[in-house]
């Protein structure tokens, strides 16, 4: 969700799957420069930076006042987050790890900027504040505050993001800390003992479920309400009938922070934090470490398979010259295949330029369709009571409603657009697969051929719906979620309409007076709500088509570099071709050994790449 | 001059005339019969806002059932009568008794075999001494699970007939929702007067919890309640918020002796040792064998006090601020917020009970009127009409439903002098001038006087707005009152 901020060296750095896919993709980049093929060494680059600096998000959501700062701050065993009574916190918080304590503001912005401040002066710019205490903001409004702490859970890149309360699940925030789940790599629900989960906090867990992999609830307080165990079980209860496979952790942040104050074993015990803190260090940590890895391991199986292709054409030309010939005629053909690959004319560049204009249209009408509905419910509101009094709840409402719509529109776009690079893999795959079968015609180990086409599928499979990811996070609506939908209805917000209220006295015309009035204000009331739906249409609708066409450069520059990878490595193998055909017996066959031991450290690479996460 | 009730009370008789021997005679009967009835208060919020427990510290027993997870689930009334009876109103069928137990903990009511769905309401009389005062309603927490039960608050409170069975409601909230002032906007009728904070309270519960249980959490409690009662849309819709920490003001109206023994174990070890008996309810209910309580006697305390309420106990009975069981219950009356609540109600409902009745009658009658026009209807409808715009104790509640709406502009300093003499917080002629409760007679007529000089000035003046001086005009007449009230007096 944010950018990387520095270099993190964590326990991972000797041992675990991290470790192992450095070391295969040091090896590989290693090969790359080598065999000269520095197209390759960038893609690897790319994968070693994403190993370095992992990003695991763990969104921290629930409800207000259920003491989600406080458990923040008893999980990472440091006051991070500001806790009061009263105040709640305004500004998501992202705890990462520092090599020293330290603060940074983010401030909106594309990319958002940085502003380096000291830790005391993190609280004022994490809560709530009062209208009055509010500084004339002359700046970038603050979209999060960055906490630096030098913590061992912390140091595999694990990020613990404290949200503001919800609000309801009807709630503009709702609808914003719903946008950063569905970016996050887990999510911790936080719900207290004091009373069972209500309707919304279990209609907000099952959307969650839908946008997260990882979900846990964790019950807070169970140092202060007896009856935590009933709850505890009414909780599980609940989340069972509901079908979603969610457990329940019953924690208290009063016991542990103070079982690490005085080094309490019984009464860390007592906290229920051992779970919690296996949860966030094996489930959340470890598994978002491992993907990383198994993610940067198979960009070195890709990469040692255009290596293989290369020298396994070489090897048939070398073992038998008479052929040799046909080999570079074929590997020629092939090679004008690959090259229409890369021209607009290619299939996929078609599918994808054909998919994302329908798709522009569908998103747009989509907004359309919703915000006529939007439109005709507030209508029917304000038309239902008399919106001097309404008002101040209709404009809450209507940012809400607003938001929610806009985040289902979000929705539809991101899983339409991943359908869409999934048929362009689909397409790219079908065109590169022949050249890859090209291949195996002349590979002497045909087994391996083929089992390395079927990885292409799966890899290219994968890779087609982290690109859409990428495209999105990286685009204004998906990373900026946050702090866009609150600064784009600020910006635009609904403008204070001044509806006057006459003190009526006296019989006479009091009911006929107050009706004309009241149709006066419903009037004025109906104008604001179309001024600001409009507004808001024609920035998102900006917005979407921006996006849209960032994931379409994004995914062609993608299959671009692909297609210009395979050309390169069809050129190398053409030229290593024809090279063995001028040989001499002897040099051919020195070369022979030479290819062989080559393709078996590149076999060598792959298996250990394959067994990295196991 | 004949008061509100008199003149409600004659309309209703040329209603009856009007609808006689059609099915709106009874409608109306039953309607007039809530005029001589004590005042109907609903207790209304979200799930396990306390709702029940509050209604069991205002009567001052354990009537109705309590629990951990979402527990009523049927609107039950409380009335004060001559016998015990639970009278059971089944969604089809006519009503009829029920029979009932009471356990140590509450009134267990045997429903018959119907399931609670089946059931519309429950009477529950039962002889006291707070029921007289006002008749209290408890209702399914909304925010609720199971739609159904959520349906049925809504049902009794936001009618669509526009009469609410209800003259007034506390509303309970535990951290303000957005739901919470959704919910609250349904009392407000459209006629009398604006949405308006006329006939709510708002109840910051279970404040105990707010810091935790921690020793100043009570503090915490009033600082939130304060600014929550001056934000902009809770002023529109409550007269104020009081803090109570509901559990504690249940224990502390049915206080046991025993109960009070065994805190005095607890009171007798160290500070440093209670501290770390207290550190979670875990501790509490197993370490310390010396104590010589059993588990469960502590599990039942834990369930009567809360950590907050054992810690208060202890400390009081350590520094010997409270000695007996009736000292300490005073003590934790005053501590849970009971107290303050209790003088807000008096101030703000039952000293008005008979514009609250009247106007809640009054809307019954005029939503049959429209409705159900007949000859001799219209006539009545403007005799509604006429008490409604004319009537002083609305138009005070018409002045102050404006200021709380923003419809009244001016100096901060005079609004809230305006807000105090129409009544805003609480009609004694002490609190409208704002002086001492126990103030001389001879003062506030000296008090009254400089205020009716004031505001005739303020009424008269040209540059005052015309919505100023028409409040300043509806201030004269109650400076007026308090001046009448005191020669009456005299």
């Amino acid at each position: 969700m944010t950018q990387p901020q520095q270099a993190t060296t964590g326990p991972d750095a000797t041992s675990g799957p991290v470790a192992a896919a450095s070391a295969v993709v040091e090896l590989a980049l290693t090969a790359c420069q080598a065999y000269g093929r520095p197209d390759l060494g960038s893609r690897l680059s790319v994968a070693r930076r994403r190993l370095a600096e992992p990003g695991i998000h763990l969104v921290v959501a629930g409800e207000f006042k259920k003491g989600k700062s406080s458990l923040v701050n008893a999980l990472v065993g440091a006051p991070a987050c500001p806790v009061d009574d009263d105040i709640a916190t305004a500004v998501p918080t992202y705890v990462r790890y520092g090599t020293q304590a330290g603060a940074n503001l983010v401030l909106d912005g594309e990319p958002p900027r940085r502003e380096p401040i000291s830790v005391s002066e993190a609280r004022k710019h994490v809560v709530e504040q009062r209208a009055a205490d509010r500084s004339p903001s002359g700046g970038a409004a603050v979209a999060g505050v960055e906490i630096l702490l030098p913590r061992t859970m912390l140091a595999g890149g694990l990020v613990v993001v404290d949200t503001p309360g919800l609000g309801g699940l009807a709630s503009a925030h709702a609808a914003a800390t719903l946008a950063a789940i569905s970016m996050a790599d887990a999510v911790l629900f936080v719900t207290d003992a004091s009373q069972e989960l209500t309707r919304s906090e279990l209609d907000f867990l099952t959307r969650a479920r839908e946008l997260c992999p990882i979900v846990t609830c964790a019950l807070t307080k169970t140092d202060f309400y007896p009856s935590w165990r009933t709850i505890r079980d009414l909780d599980t209860d609940h989340l069972r009938r509901l079908g979603v496979e969610i457990s329940v952790l019953p924690v208290s942040s009063t016991l542990r922070s103070r079982a690490v104050q005085h080094n309490d074993k019984d009464l860390n015990a007592e906290s229920g934090f051992k779970d919690l803190v296996r949860f966030v260090t094996d489930t959340v940590a470890g598994r978002g470490r491992t993907q990383v890895a198994v993610e940067a391991a198979n960009e070195v199986r890709a990469v040692c398979q255009q290596l293989t292709d290369q020298f396994a054409a070489e090897r048939s030309a070398l073992v038998d010259p008479a052929r040799a010939q046909q080999v570079v005629d074929d590997l020629t053909a092939t090679k004008r295949r690959t090259d229409e690959l890369k021209s607009a004319a290619a299939r996929w560049n078609q599918t994808l330029a054909d998919g994302i204009g329908d798709l522009s249209a569908d998103i747009e009408h989509d907004l359309r369709a919703r915000i006529r509905q939007v439109i005709t419910e507030a209508d029917e509101l304000i038309e239902a009571a008399d919106p001097a009094d309404t008002w101040s709840e209709i404009e809450p409402w209507l940012e809400s409603r607003v938001s929610h719509d806009l985040i289902a529109n979000y929705t539809v776009l991101r899983d339409r657009s991943a359908d869409l690079s999934h048929l362009v893999a689909e397409h790219f795959r079908a065109a590169s697969g022949e050249v890859l079968g090209t291949f195996a015609v002349y590979n002497p180990v045909s087994l391996l051929a083929r089992s390395r086409v079927e990885t292409t599928i799966s890899l290219e499979k994968m890779t087609a719906r982290k690109q859409t990811m990428v495209a999105l996070k990286g685009s204004y609506s998906g990373i900026l979620m946050f702090t866009m939908l609150p600064s784009l209805l600020g910006v635009t917000g609904l403008a204070p309409i001044a509806i006057p209220v006459g003190l009526l006295m006296g019989r006479n015309s009091l009911r006929e007076e107050k009706r004309r009035q009241l149709t006066a204000r419903q009037a004025q009331a109906k104008n604001a709500v179309r001024r600001y739906c409009d507004e808001i249409q024609f920035v998102m609708g900006k917005d979407s088509r921006d996006t849209l066409r960032r994931i379409q450069r994004q995914l062609r520059d993608h299959y671009a570099a692909r297609a210009e990878e395979l050309g390169a490595s069809l050129g190398q193998a053409m030229q290593s071709a024809s090279e063995a055909v001028k040989r001499t017996n002897a040099e051919r066959d020195k070369r022979l050994r030479d290819v062989d031991a080559e393709l078996a450290r590149l076999r060598r690479l792959a298996q250990a790449a394959a067994e990295v996460g196991g | 001059m004949t008061s509100l009730l008199d003149r409600t009370r004659a309309t209703f008789v040329r209603a009856a005339a009007v609808y006689r021997g059609t099915p709106y005679a009874r409608m109306l009967d039953e309607t007039a019969a809530r005029l001589d009835e004590p005042l109907r208060v609903a207790i209304a919020g979200r799930v396990k806002s306390g709702k029940s427990t509050l209604l069991n510290a205002l009567v001052g027993e354990r009537l109705a059932p309590t629990d951990a997870g979402e527990c009523t689930r049927i609107v039950t009334w409380y009335l004060d009568g001559h016998t015990y009876q639970v009278m059971l109103h089944p969604r089809q069928g006519p009503p009829m008794p029920a029979r009932f137990s009471r356990e140590a903990d509450a009134l267990e009511v045997d429903l018959g075999g119907l399931s609670p769905q089946d059931v519309s309401e429950l009477m529950i009389t039962w002889p006291s001494r707070a029921l007289r005062t006002a008749t209290l309603i408890d209702t399914p927490g909304i925010g609720s699970l199971s739609e159904r039960v959520s349906q049925r608050a809504w049902d009794l409170l936001a009618s669509d007939d526009e009469e609410t069975p209800a003259d007034a409601v506390l509303y309970l909230m535990r951290h303000l929702h957005v739901g919470d002032v959704e919910f609250l906007r349904a009392f407000h009728d459209t006629e009398v007067s604006r949405p308006n904070p006329i006939n709510a309270i708002g109840v910051l519960s279970r404040a105990d919890e707010i810091g935790v249980g921690r020793a100043d959490t009570m503090r915490s409690a009033h600082t939130i309640a304060e600014r929550l009662a001056g934000d902009e849309v809770v002023r529109r819709v409550v007269q104020t918020v009081v803090p109570v920490a509901g559990l504690l003001a249940e224990t502390a109206m049915t206080l046991t002796e025993d109960e009070v023994g065994q805190l005095r174990r607890i009171a007798g070890r160290s500070a440093a040792e209670v501290e770390g008996l207290l550190l979670s309810v875990d501790r509490f209910v197993n370490s310390m064998p010396e104590l010589g309580l059993t588990s469960l006697e502590r599990e039942r305390l834990l369930a009567r006090f809360g950590v907050f309420g054992i810690r208060q106990c202890s400390m009081l009975l350590r520094r010997t601020v409270a000695g007996t069981a009736s000292e300490l219950a005073r003590e934790l009356a005053a501590i849970s917020g009971l107290d303050d609540l209790r003088s807000v109600l008096r101030s703000l409902f039952y000293e008005r009970r008979d514009v609250l009745k009247s106007r809640s009658a009054l809307l019954a009658l005029d939503s049959i009127l429209r409705s159900q026009p007949r000859q001799g209807s219209q006539a009545v409808a403007a005799e509604v009409e006429e008490i409604i715009s004319s009537a002083h104790p609305f138009n005070e509640l018409r002045v102050l439903s404006a200021i709380r709406s923003g419809g009244i502009q001016g100096k901060s300093e005079v609004i809230a002098e305006l807000e105090h003499l129409i009544g805003g917080a609480g009609t004694s002629a002490a609190l409208r001038l704002r002086l001492a409760p126990d103030a001389a007679a001879a003062e506030i007529t000296e008090a009254a006087a400089a205020a009716l000089l004031r505001w005739q000035r303020r009424a008269e003046n040209p540059l005052t707005r015309h919505e100023l001086s028409t409040a300043a005009r509806v201030a004269i007449r109650s400076c007026e009152g308090i001046l009448a009230a005191g020669h009456a007096r005299r």
